[in-house]
């Protein structure tokens, strides 16, 4: 291999009157960095939005939820959470009474608009979800300051103190200390026959800030014996929130919680729903995704290599004397076929590597930085990505008036996607992720496999694109080769 | 000079027809010819007549259509393509009309290439190749590229780099066709010096009558048959 390397390394490096050749190299190694690049950093985005959004859902949410298929209320929850404590991986368990309700502005009676009221025990709770970190405010549904304030100057009962998600608050007009009126249930009034409804008036004590949106912009939370109380369900509780050592250990330990809870047939049949499956839509979209970028960019990478291989068919033939001299000091076609599978190798790596680094800086950059990488990005990408498709076409495709129309086509076709993505960039609102993760910053993870599963599935690809090449330069008959011209 | 009478190649009833489509150019029309050990040989012949092609067959860059080449009583061309590749680096050196040296090395690495293709000892392979490139008379050239040197020390480059790994046999086409006087002559007496210091055998094809004139033997290529 030792001489290979000599003889392709000094091809590389030699710059007599091939500046042609020299350019075509230049775009051959710019197209792989290229792709490269860009697979790096779209998957580093990806990754970051999803490893992000876990995060995110996690510390809000329980990693399994323990419930009757119907919803049904069911007794003895402190005794099935002592059970469900008990098994291995879990760490906690808390009891809760999701339900969903109208709510009432003060001296309204018109619906204003429907939440999802989470009664909990606050101290259970904290240990399953950590809700008491997202809340601005108080987390003392029953003795707050500002229920006994509100109980000093109003005339009304007041039931407890109920924390609103910020958005939900703001949207509503609702400051802390407020009075926000829940719809218990629809009874019969006075006057026989009006309907007329029953309603619970809460003190706001505090908001809750998660920057998740269905969270923020949706949930109110109150004690779980309010909760009881309104839903006249004493001693009853419809959900089970389990946190586990790992969350990755849902799936597995879900089954055992069904059946460590202890419900009989007349109860019900019990379901415990992972993390996983609440978010399956949400994760298979990011993972159709980093899919779909993976198989483009191992595109734009093929078609940089068809550059290689033109780079490597044209050094051929501009060396066609040297290999039939190399083959009369007796080098073997394996000799020669080497040389010329290691000269396209080496500009394979040296756009690898470049692609790499450029693919980490950007990642770089743009974690350091609050930008949008929008506009610029879609153009930075999209204009030397159709140069390269169009020169790869060119030089590959057979020299007829059929074939260069369809690179001019492609080209055409090409400048109207580029200018499409400078009008409305491929972003994170279009994926529908900019309304559940409320983004001030790009997220970026590199997962290092990955990066070194790319560069190889680079490398292999340069690596093919180089055989037919040298396998013709290795075919050429020594003689033939001695006297070409 | 002992062993002169023994045949070092034998060639027998050699055939070599070149085809274009159906057409059939018939060129070596049973060629038989001894080449003993130690032996300066001169190939003379017209024009055409397949002399160059009868060298490419012995130095195994082509194969006969029919006929065969034995060295040392072994058929060469029963062996594989990448045996024939490592016999040539290892027996055959060559020389040609036109020097054919890599544009991209210098004269030594040039020099040196024939030897690079098998040893993983670069040290002592740029040695052997810069006494060889001093014994041509070049030693002040080691690191000119072929561009930087005159067409008479081109020639001298290519005989040195055919010597890299001490061949049996040399195997010259015309070495001085493109020379002038002065060069001419003294490529040829490196040969004669060659030949008469080493015991290598030369075959060499050629035009030149003082050459033809002071080789141990002469045969003439007529009609695709030695006369
Ligand atoms: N690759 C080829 N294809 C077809 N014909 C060829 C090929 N190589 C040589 N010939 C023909 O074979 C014949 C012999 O060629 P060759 O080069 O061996 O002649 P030569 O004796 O060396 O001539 P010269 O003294 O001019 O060098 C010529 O007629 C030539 O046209
Ligand atoms: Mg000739």
């Amino acid at each position: 291999m030792k001489f290979e390397w000599f003889v392709a390394s000094r091809y590389l490096r030699s710059r007599r009157k091939q500046s042609f050749i020299s350019i075509i190299s230049i775009i051959s190694i710019g197209g792989v960095a290229l792709g490269v690049a860009t697979v790096i950093l779209v998957i580093a985005v990806l990754d970051g939005v999803e490893h992000g959004l876990k995060d995110r859902f996690l510390s809000n949410e329980a990693h399994v939820v323990l419930s009757l298929i119907d919803y049904g209320f069911f007794r003895d929850y402190q005794k099935r959470i002592k059970r469900i404590e008990a098994l291995d991986d879990v760490v906690a368990a808390s009891p809760a009474i999701l339900t969903q309700t109208g709510v009432f502005r003060e001296r309204t009676d018109a619906i204003q608009d429907v939440i999802v009221i989470k009664g909990i025990d606050p101290a259970q709770e904290d240990k399953v979800t950590g809700f008491s970190t997202y809340v601005d405010g108080s987390t003392d549904f029953l003795n707050s300051e500002l229920i006994e304030k509100a109980r000093l100057i109003r005339d009304e009962t007041i039931t407890g103190g109920i924390i609103l998600g910020g958005r939900l608050a703001a949207r509503l007009g609702i400051i802390k200390g407020d009075v926000l009126r829940l719809l218990i249930k629809i009874a019969e009034g006075p006057v026989h026959g009006a309907l007329l409804p029953d309603l619970a008036n809460f003190v706001v004590i505090g908001f809750y800030e998660s920057e998740m949106e269905y969270y923020d912009n949706k949930l109110g939370l109150i004690h779980i014996d309010s909760a009881q109380k309104l839903y006249g369900v004493k001693e009853r509780a419809n959900s089970i929130f389990v946190r586990l050592t790992d969350a990755e250990l849902a799936p597995r330990i879900a089954t055992r919680i069904e059946d460590v809870a202890g419900f009989t047939v007349l109860e019900g049949m019990p379901h415990a729903r992972t993390w996983m499956e609440a978010q399956a839509q949400l994760f298979w979209a990011l993972r159709l995704e980093k899919i779909a970028t993976i198989v483009i960019e191992a595109l734009i990478i093929i078609v940089a290599s068809f550059n290689i291989a033109s780079t490597l068919i044209m050094t051929v033939m501009e060396k066609t004397k040297d290999v039939g001299t190399l083959r009369t000091l007796g080098s073997s076609r394996g000799n020669i076929m080497r040389i010329f599978m290691i000269q396209g190798s080496i500009i394979g790596m040296i756009g690898t590597i470049l692609g790499t680094a450029l693919g980490l800086s950007f990642c770089w950059l743009l974690s350091s930085n609050t930008a949008r990488p929008a506009y610029w990005y879609a153009f930075v990408l999209a204009v030397p990505i159709l140069l390269q498709i169009f020169i790869a076409t060119q030089r590959v495709l057979p020299n007829k008036g059929g074939w260069k129309l369809a690179a001019w086509i492609l080209l055409l076709v090409g400048v109207g996607f580029a200018l499409y993505c400078l009008v409305r960039p491929i972003s994170f609102v279009d994926l529908g992720l900019s309304q559940i993760y409320q983004m001030h910053q790009m997220p970026i993870k590199v997962n290092w496999l990955f990066v070194i599963f790319i560069n190889a599935l680079s490398l292999v690809i340069c690596w093919f694109a180089t055989l037919y090449p040298a396998w013709q330069a290795a075919n050429l008959k020594p003689v033939e080769a001695l006297q070409h011209e | 000079m002992l062993n002169t009478t023994e045949a070092l190649i034998r060639i027998v009833d050699l055939h070599k027809s070149y085809y274009d489509g159906e057409a059939e150019l018939p060129v070596l029309q049973g060629v038989d010819l001894e080449v003993n050990m130690s032996e300066l040989l001169a190939v003379i012949g017209a024009s055409g007549v397949g002399k160059s092609t009868l060298l490419h067959i012995i130095g195994t860059l082509d194969r006969p259509t029919a006929g065969r080449v034995l060295y040392d009583e072994q058929d060469i061309f029963t062996w594989h393509d990448t045996e024939l590749a490592r016999f040539r680096n290892k027996e055959i050196g060559f020389v040609f009309q036109f020097h054919h040296l890599l544009p991209e090395f210098t004269a030594l690495e040039n020099v040196a290439m024939g030897a690079l293709i098998t040893t993983p000892n670069d040290k002592a392979v740029y040695e052997e190749a810069a006494s060889l490139l001093e014994y041509v008379g070049l030693s002040e050239r080691f690191s000119h590229y072929p561009s930087q040197l005159s067409g008479g020390e081109r020639q001298r480059v290519a005989i040195a780099r055919a010597l890299i790994n001490k061949p049996k046999v040399v195997l010259a086409d015309e070495p001085t066709g493109n020379l002038d006087r002065r060069s001419s002559e003294a490529v040829l007496e490196l040969l004669w010096d060659l030949n008469s210091k080493s015991g290598q055998t030369f075959v060499i094809v050629t035009h030149n009558q003082e050459l033809a004139q002071k080789v141990d033997r002469v045969v003439q290529l007529v009609d695709g048959k030695i006369s």
